[in-house]
Parts: C-alpha cells; sequence; structure tokens
C-alpha cells in the first residue's frame, strides 16, 4: 500500500482510515456508525433517521445551540444521513479545523444529550419528509423500487413509515442509541492535508473507549416483487427497472462497471442515444450498478408523458436485453476512459476521498489505491466483457411505475 | 499553491482568460455565452435553453452521435446549463486532452440546427417541462420570479411553456443564435493544470473565424410592488412558500456583505431561520440566500411546512427579519464567514470549482478576481456593514406566493 494511506483498528472496533494529501488545504472526515435502516427495530422502522437528528442537538458539555454555533465558527460543512447499513457524519473544512472537530463528533456519538423537546422536533421533521416524498413522484419511484427488489430490510425505505414513527417514543430511540451507536464494526475516514500520527492520537483519545458490542441486521428475506405500480396524479409516469447482478467484491466487478457505463452511464450511452437522443421520448433515463454489501443490482429509471410510458418502458427493456448481444470495441475503449478519468478527477477532492475509503473498507475489508482501480479497469478487454455478458443475461426484472396507468410487463 | 492568471482578447472580441495551477492534476475549460432567458422576447421564450441542447446535436461537422462519442473518448466530464442570464458549455479533462477539449467545446457552439434534430429534440425539451412540473419546488419557483418580476424580462421562464416550445421554429433560433453568441458575447475560461499561449493559439484556431458581435440587454430597472398570491394544487399534501425582496446587483460591490446575510439568516443549519423555524419543526427547510443578477439583486426566502402552519412561519419569518437589524451580534457573522472561506477553499481545490468561479465573474463584471481576493474581501465584512446593508435593502417591497392544496 502507498505510503500516503493509513489503516488503524483500535481495540474498540473502531477502523480509523486515512489518506494523506499535502498538495491541498482542506480535508474531509466521514464516520460510519452500523447502524442503518437495515438494523431498525422491526416495530421501529425509521429510529435510525430520527437518532441521526438528535443526536446532534447537544452532545458532551454543549447544549444544541452551543454545538451547533461551535461546529459553524469550525466553518464547517457538515452533513448526516441514514442508509441500509450505516448512519453517516461527514464534515469538510480546513484540515486543521476538521481534526479539531475529531473531539466534537466524539462527544455526538458517545455523549448526545437527546433531550424529550429535541426528540419530538426531530421526528416531527421525518414525518413531514414522508409526506413530502408523496409529493415527489421520482424520488417515491426510488424508493418504491429499493423496496420492491431489494429484500427485506435491505430494500427499506430509510425514512421509515408513518405509523412507526408515529408511535416512536424516545424511550425506544435511547435504548436504540445505547444498542447501536457503537464502535465495532464502526469506520473512521479522514482525507487531506491531515498528519496520520496526530489524527490517531486524537481518535485513540476519543474513540478508543467507546463501548464495542454491535448490532445485528435482520436475516434478508422475501423473494422480489416482479410488477408494483403507484397511483399517482402526476404529468409524468415514472418508470424503474431493477435485476440482480454480481456482488460488487467479485472479480468481475468492473466488467459490469463498464457493462453499465455503455449501456446507461454517459450521454452517448445506449439508453441515452435510443430512448432519448433518436425517439425522444424523456428527458432524463439512466442505468447503473448499486451495490449493497452481500447484494449487486443494476437500477435503471426514465420519466415520460403518460401516453409514451409503455414505449419507452418496452424501449428500455430492449436496450438492456441486447447488453447479452456484447457491446463493440468502441464502446468498451470509450467506457474504459470515462471510468478511469471519473476515479482520478475524483481523486482532487477530499471529501471524495474520505467518502470511497470509508466505502472500500466496509465493501472489500481495505482501502484501494487509485492505481489499483485504474489497473482492474484496464484489464477488462473485449472477449472477457463480452464472454461475461453472454453468461449473465440481465433478468428477472423487477419493474415499478409510478403515475395515473399501470404499464404492461415488456416480455422478457 | 500557485495559480496565475491570463487574459487575451482576439481580434474578434472572444476573451480568453485562465487561471493556471501547476500543481492540479485535471484541465477545465467553459465557453459562457451573456444570453438567457431575460434576453429573449415572450414569443420565443425557452429559446436559450433549447438551443443549449441543441447544441450537442452536432456542427456542420459533426452529428450527435459524434458530439457525445468525442465527448467520451477523452473521459470527459461534461455538460452545459442555462440560466435567465447566461449559457454555459463546460469540460473537465485530464491535461493530455486539452487541446481537443477546446477544440471540441469550440466546435459545440457553431451548432448546424438540422430540421429533424429540432423536431426530435422539441419532444425533448416538452418531456423536461413535464419533469419539472411533477416539482413543486420548481413550480414555485417559476411562479415567484413571474410575480415579483412581473414584466420585467427576469421573470421569463428560463425552459419555456409548452406553448412557446410547441410554437418555436427552427428558423427563429437560427436568427437568435446569431443575435446572441457573437464572439463579444461569449468568453473562454480556462482553468487548473495548462500552457496559456498553447490555449490562446487553439482559441485563435477554432474560434478565430466567430463573427465579432456583442448582444445588447435590456437593463430597465425592475419596478416591484408587495403582495402576495396562493396557487392551490389538490394533489399536493405540502405547502410551499417562497418570497423575494430587492437585494444588491453581482456587479455590486455589497454582494460579498449580502452572501454572508444570506448565511446569518437562511443557511440550512445554524441560522436564525433554522433555529426559528426547523430546529422546532415549525418548518421542514427554511432557507433565506441572496440571488445576484445582472443590473439588480434579490434575497429569496424559501419555506417547507404543513399547511396548517404556513402562516405561523411566515410571521415568524417576519419577526426573524425585523429582529434580525436591531441584535446581529459580531460572532455569527463569524461563523457564516468561516463556512464561507471554507467553501471557496473547498471550490478551489478543484480545477472546475474555479473554472465556474471565474466564468460566472467574468460574465457579469469582465473581472478576475482571484481565492486570494475573494478570502480579502470576505474577511473585511463585519456586523456592521451588514447592518448598512440591511439599511439599504430593508427586506421590501415583498412578493410572496405559496403553493399547496
Amino acid at each position: 500500500m502507498s505510503e500516503r494511506y493509513f489503516q488503524h483498528t483500535l481495540a474498540s472496533g473502531l477502523t480509523l482510515l486515512a489518506e494523506e494529501m499535502p498538495g491541498v488545504q482542506s480535508a474531509a472526515m466521514v464516520l460510519m456508525l452500523a447502524a442503518g435502516s437495515a438494523s431498525d427495530p422491526a416495530q421501529a422502522l425509521g429510529s435510525a433517521s430520527v437518532l441521526s437528528d438528535l443526536v446532534l442537538r447537544g452532545a458532551g458539555a454543549r447544549d444544541s445551540r452551543q454545538l451547533s454555533d461551535y461546529l459553524d465558527s469550525l466553518g464547517l460543512h457538515r452533513s448526516s444521513s441514514v442508509g441500509v447499513h450505516h448512519a453517516r457524519f461527514a464534515c469538510e473544512g480546513l484540515a486543521p479545523k476538521v481534526v479539531e472537530a475529531l473531539a466534537a463528533y466524539a462527544d455526538i456519538v458517545r455523549r448526545p444529550h437527546l433531550p424529550p423537546s429535541g426528540f419530538q422536533a426531530a421526528r416531527d421533521l421525518a414525518l413531514q419528509s414522508l409526506e413530502g416524498l408523496e409529493d415527489d413522484p421520482r424520488q417515491k419511484l426510488v424508493v418504491k423500487l429499493r423496496e420492491c427488489f431489494f429484500p427485506s430490510p435491505l430494500g427499506r425505505n430509510p425514512m421509515g413509515k408513518p405509523a412507526h414513527l408515529r408511535k416512536l417514543t424516545l424511550e425506544v430511540c435511547k435504548a436504540d442509541w445505547q444498542r447501536r451507536y457503537q464502535a465495532k464494526e464502526a469506520i473512521l475516514a479522514v482525507a487531506g492535508n491531515i498528519d496520520f500520527a496526530q489524527v490517531k492520537s486524537e481518535v485513540q483519545k476519543h474513540f478508543g473507549q467507546m463501548a464495542a458490542t454491535g448490532a445485528p441486521v435482520l436475516a434478508p428475506r422475501r423473494p422480489r416483487k416482479k410488477y408494483h405500480h403507484e397511483i399517482q396524479r402526476s404529468e409524468q409516469t415514472h418508470i424503474g427497472i431493477a435485476y440482480p447482478s454480481i456482488e460488487e467484491t467479485d472479480q468481475d466487478y468492473y466488467v459490469v462497471r463498464l457493462a453499465m457505463e455503455i449501456l446507461g452511464g454517459g450521454m452517448s450511452g445506449r439508453l441515452f442515444t435510443e430512448v432519448r437522443e433518436k425517439r425522444g421520448l424523456c428527458y432524463a433515463v439512466w442505468a447503473g450498478y448499486t451495490g449493497i454489501k452481500g447484494y449487486g443490482a443494476v437500477l435503471g429509471y426514465a420519466g415520460t408523458s403518460n401516453d409514451r410510458a409503455q414505449a419507452t418502458l418496452d424501449c428500455m427493456a430492449e436496450q438492456i436485453h441486447r447488453l447479452a448481444e456484447g457491446v463493440s470495441a468502441d464502446e468498451l475503449q470509450r467506457a474504459k476512459i470515462v471510468l478511469k478519468a471519473n476515479t482520478i478527477m475524483d481523486g482532487e477532492s477530499t471529501a471524495a476521498r474520505a467518502g470511497a475509503i470509508a466505502y472500500d473498507f466496509f465493501m472489500r475489508g481495505r482501502m484501494r489505491t487509485l492505481d489499483e482501480i485504474t489497473a482492474q479497469i484496464d484489464a477488462v478487454d473485449l472477449e472477457r466483457i463480452n464472454d461475461f455478458l453472454r453468461r449473465h443475461r440481465p433478468g428477472p426484472f423487477t419493474i415499478v411505475t409510478v403515475g395515473p396507468k399501470e404499464l404492461r410487463r415488456p416480455g422478457e | 499553491m500557485g495559480m496565475t492568471f491570463h487574459h487575451r482578447k482576439l481580434d474578434n472580441a472572444l476573451d480568453v482568460i485562465a487561471e493556471a495551477d501547476g500543481d492540479a492534476h485535471s484541465f477545465a475549460a467553459g465557453l459562457y455565452v451573456a444570453t438567457g432567458s431575460r434576453d429573449e422576447s415572450p414569443d420565443i421564450n425557452g429559446v436559450s435553453h433549447f438551443l443549449e441542447h441543441m447544441m450537442f446535436k452536432g456542427s456542420s461537422q459533426y452529428t450527435w452521435e459524434d458530439v457525445n462519442r468525442i465527448f467520451d473518448e477523452m473521459g470527459a466530464r461534461y455538460n452545459a446549463f442555462t440560466t435567465q442570464e447566461s449559457t454555459a458549455y463546460y469540460a473537465n479533462v485530464l491535461p493530455e486532452f486539452t487541446a481537443r477539449a477546446v477544440e471540441h467545446l469550440a466546435h459545440l457552439l457553431r451548432p448546424a440546427i438540422r430540421p429533424e434534430d429540432f423536431q426530435t429534440e422539441k419532444k425533448v425539451i416538452l418531456e423536461e417541462i413535464a419533469m419539472h412540473m411533477d416539482d413543486p419546488g420548481y413550480r414555485i419557483y417559476e411562479a415567484l420570479m413571474q410575480e415579483h418580476f412581473t414584466s420585467h424580462p427576469l421573470s421569463h421562464s428560463v425552459l419555456g411553456s409548452p406553448q412557446s416550445i410547441q410554437n418555436l421554429s427552427r428558423d427563429q433560433m437560427a436568427e437568435y443564435f446569431s443575435k446572441q453568441y457573437g464572439a463579444g458575447n461569449t468568453v473562454l475560461a480556462v482553468t487548473g493544470k495548462l500552457d496559456f499561449e498553447q490555449i490562446v493559439s487553439l482559441a485563435e484556431q477554432y474560434c478565430g473565424s466567430w463573427a465579432s458581435g456583442t448582444a445588447v440587454r435590456d437593463r430597465a430597472e425592475p419596478r416591484y410592488r408587495p403582495h402576495r398570491k396562493a396557487l392551490h394544487d389538490g394533489k399536493l399534501n405540502r405547502q410551499y412558500t417562497m418570497a423575494m425582496v430587492p437585494g444588491p446587483s453581482a456587479q455590486d460591490p455589497r454582494r460579498f456583505a449580502a452572501r454572508v446575510l444570506g448565511d446569518v439568516i437562511g443557511d440550512a443549519e445554524g441560522s436564525r431561520l433554522y433555529w426559528a423555524l426547523v430546529d422546532n419543526a415549525i418548518a421542514e427547510e427554511a432557507d433565506f440566500g441572496f440571488y445576484p443578477h445582472d443590473g439588480c439583486g434579490s434575497f429569496y426566502i424559501s419555506l417547507t411546512t404543513d399547511p396548517q402552519r404556513t402562516e405561523q412561519a411566515l410571521q415568524i419569518t417576519h419577526k426573524e427579519l425585523a429582529r434580525v437589524r436591531g441584535d446581529l451580534t459580531e460572532e455569527e457573522v463569524q461563523r457564516a464567514k468561516n463556512k464561507i472561506a471554507s467553501a471557496l477553499v473547498l471550490e478551489g481545490e478543484v480545477p472546475l470549482g474555479r473554472m465556474r468561479a471565474i466564468a460566472g465573474q467574468w460574465v457579469y463584471n469582465k473581472e478576475y478576481r482571484s481565492l486570494e481576493m475573494d478570502m480579502a474581501t470576505l474577511l473585511s465584512i463585519t456586523a456592521d456593514s451588514l447592518r448598512q446593508l440591511m439599511g439599504q435593502f430593508p427586506f421590501e417591497p415583498m412578493t410572496i406566493v405559496t403553493l399547496g392544496p
């Protein structure tokens, strides 16, 4: 491993990852705890989301406003979110300020005040976002597609369920915090103009004693749905297609990524070319690979006028099936250049690097250098990708539509 | 991290500006044209944005398939966007593709506008409009701009209406192009790893033959009046509220203070409106921000609430706007400045970020500002500058638009 990358796992189970980038002034930090929607208590879906808001409402020696003012005074840009596997807290800013903020983030996850008034507000905001989802058919489509395709609990909407949120109590949240805000399997990644030895000693000091049990994710169950329609009085019909793919850790991962680049990546991708440029059926159309630990999938989307929705779905399905016939040498060549250039250009941003090394560690148990990734892309040749595509015909499809009318499933 | 600025005006009046950064790993180039929906007459509303799409449909030399293929052969990150006042085309590539990227962007901006492509793309534009009609955030923004600027050209929709797009002809677009896309109305901005003399010779080779026209923009002062409009849509669950008041223009030196004030009052976290409305869940979202235009400017407010909480949220917003003039503290100004300062540093670390910054600045002011200059201006801002600004722009007259069930 190149000398700019560092890794250290504390006795508590938290793994610290770092990438030193001496050419920049900034740094970015990502902290991921095993407290995502997949480990929400079965009767409290949305608990992870409420918690990720609630822990910011006062922690350690600071109340809610003092904490926010303090992080603002460091000039940090912050975010918090909940995904399938993790609650994720991130910040970026000038490198010394990011390092200084580590202590405050330890307070946030280890010593949150969890105040009753803050709980009411956090729960109310979670309910409001769920209502807002009903006004946004595009986002609703993606949520429904994941729910219908991925086995439960991996397809859960991290925003939760209204009925569960209404019944959620502070006591349940406190117990949930105790259970899931733990060091075991936690990942903290820092990239930027930092000194690893200094970051390590800060992290050791603030996260070294963090409690170390962990929360189990339920075993995935329930088969995939084939077709699901949500009635919505919308201007457009929103169409989602999903089908299984290989896992991200598979040796053929970059074969699939390149195939997806050719199908639905840029503006010269097949979907964009055939569905939009040639036929003018829609404005937005894409497809891409999505990885969840243990599962790989291809997800595709198009939004189009209601009277052209069937034609759009049929055209998308046809293009996806055509992958089995293979790709051309030119297509592969372009896809390789695009994927490599994106990898290298992402390397210029500290936030992208911190996110990438944390994600790599979670998925693969180790960090990867940019050189390793580009070498893997280079190693895919025409014979290999076409052989793969012949052996892995797309399907079976899960199709979800949001709009006024149901559509007919295209033949497979 | 040393960055050097260069500027050359070609014989046809095309400005070429560059900020070279020897440490960068990539190269970014953008062609920014000072034209947008405010430069359209109502009968051709939407033509700027439609024309932006047509650029990707090919020139006399290339078909649309070539255009996208060539970008992908360079592994470019490329795109384009249209606003009320500018239309921009850009690409971010590895330094080995510098020459090709400049050449290709230049070809892009001399489109063939073939009739059959025009008809196909018209359908795509109509789909884009339909997609935005499913987005209440877009609908309320459009309605606010129309209500606030009324007969002023800034009220024109960027996408146009289904009607104006249906009626638009290929010849009207070609005429608009020749009037607005002169070299004198365009800037080529490049950043990152680059050699300026090479850029100039590329610009001369590929843009040197462009006609040298400069477009004339209607810069009449908008006339504002305080008013409120309610839009109803029974299928919505939430109530969306936006409001607008006058602020400094994109040319005004007070624009830096205006940005700080925007963060103090309405940043997504830690701001006045956050604590008054979002912390207690009265609103799901409450933003206040600065929105500068050519010759005039605005502050906007954006609220998302339960329908029955809208009035309460608006009252609290009014109260906060009145209060901040009296009790603004130096500490909260400092916090907002610190956040903006780190945003400037982060943006400065990627060539695409710097390209957007210097091109955007040039389109409005024909002026280069280095990161250090922006930083120094930012540091000089105090609570007093903000108080003065609020005296000069007292958050009135206010236009309010609501959209909900």
